[in-house]
């Protein structure tokens, strides 16, 4: 009976391990992309020339991103808004509410967002409506020559 | 804990489903030799589990599937996975051999086991078909021209040659359709037949018990668990470490992606096809079937019908001399057509002598052509070494003519360039992606550089190159660099109706120089 048992426990004891061992290597290769960031890259958003102090400008831009084996062409709305002197921040257009792309009107001086009447200031700060957050910031600096501003996206 | 056991004993019944799969009484005497099924249980299961995660993330397209599986070696768990999923097919080969030679000695499969053995030579055709079919889909060189070669010969069946070649490319030609095929093969239609036969193959065990010692060993049966277990999970272990240690020491290879316009590569298959491989060299022309679907007919039906050839219940080896010195013999000669078919490979030049003056060229250019602003360790796009790109041809001129297409928001677009630099550089990224560069002299890199931007035009150097001009490939035995220095300079100096225009203002002195050298030097 005590050969019985020694082996019994020889036997539970390295399948056990087998299994931990496959299900160790093949639950990490499972996980493992979706753990994976974007580093953002810097982008050419436009002139400075062509903004007005404190007026969003919309900025369509193509952008190239690595999705596992298949690199991905995707356009993104980005507002620029310069303060008029040597800041300028980016707006993401993206409502924070359900992800519809938010409009600048001009005569209130307000962002709207066409689904759900989400309003942002010229900040992006939420005035008004259903949006939970601000709208998203993205990085943005003018490059060395202080003439284009590039974002981060 | 005990009551929840007993709750699902009682609705389930489980504990008679235990004592059916694990108490099974074996003859006294059943020995390490007959764990061999066990093994090939344990290794088939590897293959299903991590095949099933592979689908993960590999693409089956042309345009995908070698950028997928690249993906996958890329992270350290892909690379095991793949690491076990190709070494583990490899290990099943060996696996089965073992198995039907343990068999065979035993005469296991004398009455009243015909039929498991026949279920089990069905399930040997069904992994060499996973072998087959799993060849093609990384769509590398090796990939594609292996399986080039396997519809190749198809094709000599009698009869029905073309319908089964068109069966297995899908379309008419070896592409996307052949691909997506393949891939359903091997992973929906392979694995459910796979399951249902080595289900079967285990019933037909389990009905008529395993064959044991060939002469009955005095001694009680003992139940399969623990003890031929333990021989069983101490074997199968064994096996699965040494798999392991394969997967973690080497990444199984993945050559260029594959390139159905490349004539110079030698396609050769897997190890365990080589003996057949090898087999086919000795049936040239109209005799070909005899190698491809004759003898290796004949060596199946042979298989197929041993049972009924080796009559009579006597199973000792020692008393069967014919039988096993007709398997022994069979074992040699497929040991020496392996063998053979190994050592029978074309030989392999120096790399460097392998790269046209036009893919050297294309090297040069890249490095001036400004491709590194982009493509660099920190640039937006990996660096051309690294790019490894498996786009078409056509793909790569339009991007290295037009790279806004890839890079939208470039400030000063690089310069639109001649067709015969995209030529040279398209020739370049092609090769690299299958090659890094082996690296030249620098008067050799100037040389080419020239010839890549203008002689090629007109002249040709190993069959490449234009054809208004002399081929230039052997210019040197005729010709010295200083005469070559003089007419590429000016050549209606040297020969008033030469019809070649003059480099001398287009060259500089040291491209003159290096290209007159270079061309002496060809003899």
């Amino acid at each position: 009976m005590e050969r019985r048992r020694v082996l019994t426990v020889f036997v539970n004891s390295a399948i056990a391990l087998i299994a931990g061992g496959l299900s160790t290597v093949l639950g990490a290769f499972a996980l493992r992309p979706s753990r994976q960031e974007n580093a953002g890259r810097w982008l050419r958003a436009g002139a400075l020339a062509d903004l007005t102090p404190n007026v969003p400008v919309p900025r369509v831009l193509a952008i190239s991103r690595q999705d596992g084996w298949y690199r991905q062409r995707a356009r993104e709305t980005v507002f620029l808004v310069w303060d008029g002197d040597k800041t300028v921040h980016a707006l993401s257009a993206t409502c924070t509410h359900l992800g519809c792309q938010v409009r600048w009107d001009a005569d209130s001086t307000r962002f709207r967002c066409p689904c759900h009447g989400g309003v942002f200031d010229v900040q992006g700060a939420v005035v008004e409506g259903p949006p939970p957050r601000p709208l998203g910031r993205v990085d943005a600096r003018l490059d060395g020559t202080g003439t284009d501003v590039l974002v981060r996206l | 804990m005990k009551a929840v056991f007993d709750w699902l004993q009682s609705r389930t019944g489980f504990r008679g489903a235990r004592h059916v799969l694990l108490d099974e009484e074996l003859p006294a005497g059943t020995g390490w030799f007959f764990t061999l099924g066990s093994v090939l249980l344990g290794l088939l299961s590897i293959q299903l589990l991590t095949g099933a995660f592979l689908t993960l993330y590999y693409a089956p397209t042309p345009d995908h599937a070698y950028d997928s599986v690249r993906f996958i070696v890329s992270t350290f768990p892909g690379r095991i996975v793949r690491g076990l999923h190709h070494y583990g097919s490899s290990f099943i080969i060996v696996a089965i051999a073992l198995h039907m030679l343990r068999v065979i000695a035993f005469g296991s499969y004398k009455p009243p086991r015909e039929a498991t053995w026949l279920s089990g030579l069905a399930l040997l055709a069904l992994i060499l078909g996973f072998s087959l079919t799993g060849y093609l889909l990384p769509w590398d060189q090796r990939a594609y021209w292996a399986t080039v070669v396997t519809i190749n010969i198809a094709k000599l069946t009698p009869v029905a040659g073309e319908f089964v070649a068109g069966l297995l490319r899908g379309g008419a030609s070896i592409g996307a359709l052949t691909l997506t095929r393949w891939y359903a093969v091997h992973v929906i239609f392979l694995p459910g037949a796979l399951v249902g036969l080595i289900v079967l193959h285990l019933v037909l065990m389990r009905r008529h018990g395993i064959s044991g010692p060939v002469r009955p060993r005095q001694g009680t049966p003992v139940p399969f668990y623990p003890y031929q277990a333990a021989r069983d999970t101490a074997v199968v272990s064994l096996v699965l470490v040494v798999l392991a240690a394969f997967a973690w020491g080497g990444a199984p290879p993945l050559e260029g992606p594959a390139d159905p316009t490349d004539s110079s590569y030698v396609p050769r298959p897997e190890w365990y096809f080589l003996g057949l491989f090898q087999l086919l060299k000795y049936f040239p022309g109209k005799w070909e079937v005899v190698g491809a679907m004759v003898v290796p007919g004949i060596a199946a039906g042979f298989l197929a019908l041993l049972p009924w050839i080796d009559r009579g219940p006597e199973r000792d080896p020692r008393r069967r001399p014919a039988i096993i010195a007709l398997v022994v013999a069979g074992v040699i000669g497929i040991c020496t057509l392996t063998t053979l078919g190994w050592r029978d490979r074309p030989a392999e030049g120096a790399i460097a002598d392998t790269w046209t003056l036009r893919e050297v060229g294309g090297h040069v250019l890249a490095r001036s052509a400004g491709c590194a602003r982009c493509h660099g360790s920190d640039a937006i796009a990996d660096p051309l070494e690294a790019a490894m790109s498996s786009r078409g041809a056509e793909w790569i001129a339009g991007h290295v003519g037009d790279p806004e297409m890839i890079a939208p928001g470039l400030r000063q677009p690089p310069v639109a360039r001649p067709e015969r630099e995209v030529a040279a550089l398209v020739a370049y990224v092609r090769r690299i992606s299958r090659q890094p560069y082996p690296g030249f002299p620098q008067r050799t890199e100037v040389a080419a550089s020239v010839f890549a931007r203008f002689c090629v035009g007109c002249h040709t150097i190993d069959a490449e190159g234009g054809s208004d001009g002399p081929d230039l490939s052997k210019i040197g035995e005729k010709r010295d660099a200083d005469y070559l220095r003089g007419l590429i300079a000016d050549p209606e100096a040297v020969d008033p109706k030469a019809e070649m225009p003059s480099f001398e203002t287009r060259l500089t002195a040291a491209e003159l120089d290096a290209i007159a050298t270079y061309l002496a030097s060809r003899k």
